[in-house]
């Protein structure tokens, strides 16, 4: 039986990187005692996976990821259990049991997600001039910026992947709401986008750390982006 | 969680630390400082009268890789009085921001600085972390030198195997402890309570020594003669102990453990996996090994224990490896069937079980391959010494024909990886002993080609490591010079010449710092200078090569008036009082002389399960051999 399970990744935890996260995952699962469906093979690992990677220092209070169990289970328990097995910085908020069709790809959060919602606050030394800054950026056609691939380096414009676009200075801190592309159709990463915008206004304080917290990841259908857990439940 | 922070520290002065995410994100690596794994704990502060700094002189994971560091760290807090928290050396990018920010070394749990703490204890688990000991000492704003310390600063203790001799440290701590630690930590605890607050740390310090497995430096006297040697070294008062005995766990079945608190790290660690101990000692006699003296007299706990600990670790952590522990694991009594229970038990929930390196005089490949049915593991072999007579001197008890069958065995059931460990620079070796290594690695080369094509796993590869031996206090080595740099040099060569095969790999360490590790593990009072200079010098992660510099601890050895070669390649004579004579390890000097003599003759002394060899252990300390241990195996 296959779930979509939606949970965070807090702040508390947010240097924890994919690869430790992962088996911070696995054992949280076997800690839970649910039934959980290990792989085939000599090195047997639970059949789980995630919707998108964290990036080092990027944290999430809505992230996905689909988990199989050898038998049904009630999605309450699901995250009943999950919950009392978390470590700090972990909760499961949602579990959906995904159907399962014979002939039809099972359904994948990794293929699945289209868009994801960020928060992102950046430090400034000085934020007189930023409200000016940042509406110069929005009245701009393009947002060009320099994209690393496996293929080498490239200019791209990021702007049309930013799908939604909201920002306030609060104090010292520009904050940011946004909805940009997420996936493997078409991907920004919410570190280049935070990145452009620093590079692109004055007085920012270039030595701090900038925050990112995502917050949701959408299905797009009939060009409306759909929460994914809601989108779990209509296919 | 990690802003900004406030506290009233337990003293009632007013602290500040702050490890902001502006820091974090620059370091490598920043889940070693955060903390709040699971089954760690967290405690209020204002509920608790002692706050303890359980402090391991290396990285985070290095540090959670160690069982002691994770037992007592569960007996301290399991008392409701005292909240312990850990604290590790930050590594060189972390520290220089801790230093450009003014932030003082925390505890990993509160964040607090542990300079306000009751109490900072140290685990001693190699020589080359001793600087880091001082260097986390200063990074927290305490001062190193105990004798400049006061009132107002944490009260300093170490202990762990390198505590068997404090004496280079003898300026650093305030007290050591010396043995097992899980009743002795309770008592200090229960002690301290009584005078906490009341500025008496000279009067604690005092009482304190008349615990049992207490050593007070301050509380001694050390005079020396003109050829350098020890000429008395005695307490300053009457109710002070002359010798100090170390402390072992009598019940040790029902000893403390971490059963449902084994802390879970974020990131991964060295040793990553649940860690069962199954008994402590070992009962071979090998003469190189302090382990096998200061760990005496052989305790086991109980299969059906041992399988309720297994299956609450496998619960409360959700590691899928669990591995079993203990100095010579093969000699733990009922073995065969703990491994055939455990594997059936846990298989379901794919859990596999591992061993550390095994002996190869109790190599079963059924065991082995019992093991392999749910993960595979390496297979690690140690000879210690390649020709006979060399193994006889060490009393090493395994012949060539036991690695041959081992290896074998090994090759036919589809292993084709094997590692060989040996050690060089051993007491009355010879060129020939060396060479010796290279014709047993061969040896195993051909084993394998032994074996019917069909039947072995393709893609042979036998990997020899070599470390230099460096002789430990209580051993029957603790008399004899180490092996001169220049001759490590020849010895090495010469085995790189006599390895002829392609499918042999050799693996050395050709490294002055085990002419340090020589030093300090056979040093005196007067090596804490050294220590104290190299340090200020900026010796730190001395452990690690990339930070490894010669240079400058031979500019401290020579600046603080000092003979290196005094410690390290001096040949003492067997009435010589020895800087670490005064603990009783429970083993007799007698016996080690006897030993030492025998291994000159390269005559073995058989495992002490055949039969007695009056080391001593049963009839100074309390504790019996063989405590809970089946006796139907020796092997």
């Amino acid at each position: 039986m296959r779930y979509l399970i939606k949970f965070s990744k807090e702040s508390d935890i947010k240097f924890v990187a994919h690869l430790d996260f992962m088996r911070t995952i696995q054992r949280m699962m076997k800690r839970s005692g649910l039934p959980v469906e290990y792989s085939k093979g000599f090195n047997p690992h639970i059949n789980l996976s995630l919707a998108q990677p964290l990036a080092v220092g990027v944290y999430s209070s809505g992230d996905y990821m689909d988990a199989a169990f050898e038998e049904e289970i009630d999605e309450n328990i699901i995250i009943e259990k999950l919950n009392a097995s978390a470590p700090i910085g972990i909760k499961v908020f949602e579990a959906k049991k995904v159907k399962e069709e014979e002939n039809k790809r099972v359904f994948k959060s990794m293929a699945a997600i289209d868009a994801a919602k960020y928060r992102i606050k950046i430090k400034y030394n000085n934020v007189d001039f930023l409200n000016e800054d940042m509406e110069k950026l929005l009245n701009l056609e393009q947002w060009n910026t320099i994209k690393k691939t496996k293929r080498g380096e490239g200019e791209v414009d990021i702007k049309s992947q930013v799908k939604d676009f909201d920002y306030s200075v609060v104090d010292n801190i520009l904050v940011m709401r946004t909805i940009i592309s997420c996936g493997s159709r078409e991907n920004l990463s919410a570190e280049l986008l935070a990145k452009f915008i620093q590079d692109n206004t004055g007085e920012s304080n270039k030595d701090a750390f900038i925050d990112i917290r995502r917050e949701e990841m959408y299905a797009e259908v009939e060009k409306k982006l759909v929460p994914l857990y809601k989108y779990a439940e209509t296919i | 969680m990690l802003e900004y922070k406030n506290m009233i520290n337990a003293r009632g002065g007013f602290l500040m630390n702050k490890i902001s995410d502006d820091i974090l994100f620059k370091v490598e690596k920043p889940v070693r400082y955060v903390g709040g794994e699971i089954n760690s704990y967290n405690k209020d502060i204002n509920k608790v009268d002692i706050r303890f700094a359980f402090c391991f002189p290396d990285v985070y994971e290095v540090g959670m890789s160690h069982l002691g560091t994770r037992i007592l760290y569960h007996v301290l807090n399991e008392r409701e009085d005292t909240f312990c928290e850990r604290v590790f050396a930050p590594w060189t990018d972390m520290e220089g921001l801790m230093r450009e920010n003014n932030i003082l070394l925390y505890g990993l749990e509160s964040k607090d600085p542990i300079k306000g703490f009751d109490f900072v204890g140290f685990t001693l688990q190699y020589e080359m972390s001793y600087t880091n000991i001082l260097n986390m000492l200063d990074l927290a704003g305490i001062p190193i030198r105990a004798s400049e310390r006061g009132e107002d600063s944490p009260i300093v203790m170490c202990g762990g195997p390198c505590a068997y001799n404090p004496e280079p440290l003898y300026d650093i701590a305030d007290f050591f402890a010396i043995g097992e630690g899980e009743e002795q930590m309770n008592e200090i605890m229960d002690l301290y309570r009584k005078y906490k607050g009341k500025g008496q740390k000279k009067e604690f310090l005092r009482e304190l020594s008349h615990i049992e497995g207490i050593y007070v430096p301050s509380l001694y006297s050390v005079d020396y003669n003109e050829d350098g040697t020890i000429k008395e070294f005695k307490p300053l008062y009457e109710d002070v102990p002359t010798k100090i005995k170390k402390r072992i766990i009598k019940n040790f079945n029902d000893v403390a453990y971490p059963i449902d608190k084994f802390i879970v790290p974020y990131g991964e660690i060295v040793h990553d996996r649940i860690v069962l101990e199954t008994f402590r000692g070992c009962t071979r006699g090998c003469r190189f090994c302090q382990a096998g003296i200061v760990y005496r007299p052989v305790r086991e706990k109980k299969t059906d224990k041992l399988l309720e600990m297994a299956e609450k670790l496998i619960k409360s952590t959700g590691y899928s490896e669990l591995s079993l522990t203990s100095l010579s694991i093969c000699d733990y009594s009922d073995l065969q069937n703990l491994i055939y229970k455990l594997v059936r038990k846990h298989e379901k929930d794919k859990v596999g079980v591992s061993l550390p390196s095994l002996r190869i005089d109790s190599f079963s490949v059924d065991l082995i391959n019992e093991i392999q049915k749910v993960r595979k593991t390496g297979l690690t072999f140690a000879p210690e010494a390649g020709t006979q007579r060399m193994r006889d001197v060490i009393n090493k008890g395994v012949t060539e024909q036991n690695l041959m069958d081992s290896a074998r065995s090994a090759f036919e059931s589809g292993w084709s990886t094997i590692k060989l460990y040996f050690m060089i620079g051993l007491p009355y070796e010879t060129i020939e002993d060396v060479e010796g290594i290279a014709d047993l690695a061969q040896k195993v080369v051909d084993q394998y080609f032994g074996v019917p094509k069909e039947k072995r796993k393709k893609g042979l590869k036998v990997t020899v490591s070599t470390a230099i031996f460096v002789p430990k206090p209580f051993t029957p080595f603790q008399w004899i010079p180490q092996i001169k740099m220049e001759d490590v040099k020849e010895e090495i060569g010469t085995l790189r010449s006599s390895i002829k095969s392609r499918n042999i790999n050799y693996n050395w360490h050709e490294t002055p710092v085990s002419y340090l590790e020589a030093v300090f593990a056979r040093g005196d009072r007067r090596i804490c200078d050294v220590l104290i200079k190299a340090f200020q010098k900026g010796a730190k992660f001395d452990g690690w090569s990339q930070y490894f510099n010669f240079d400058i601890w031979m500019e401290a050895i020579e600046q603080c008036g000092i003979d290196g070669d005094f410690y390290a390649y001096r040949e003492r004579s067997y009435d010589e009082t020895l800087p670490w004579d005064f603990i009783d390890v429970g083993v007799s000097k007698e016996f080690l002389i006897r030993e030492n003599e025998r291994a000159k003759r390269a005559e073995i002394t058989p495992d002490c399960r055949l039969g007695c060899e009056n080391c001593g252990v049963n009839v100074k300390l309390e504790g019996e051999c063989f405590e809970g241990a089946l006796f139907n195996k020796v092997q």
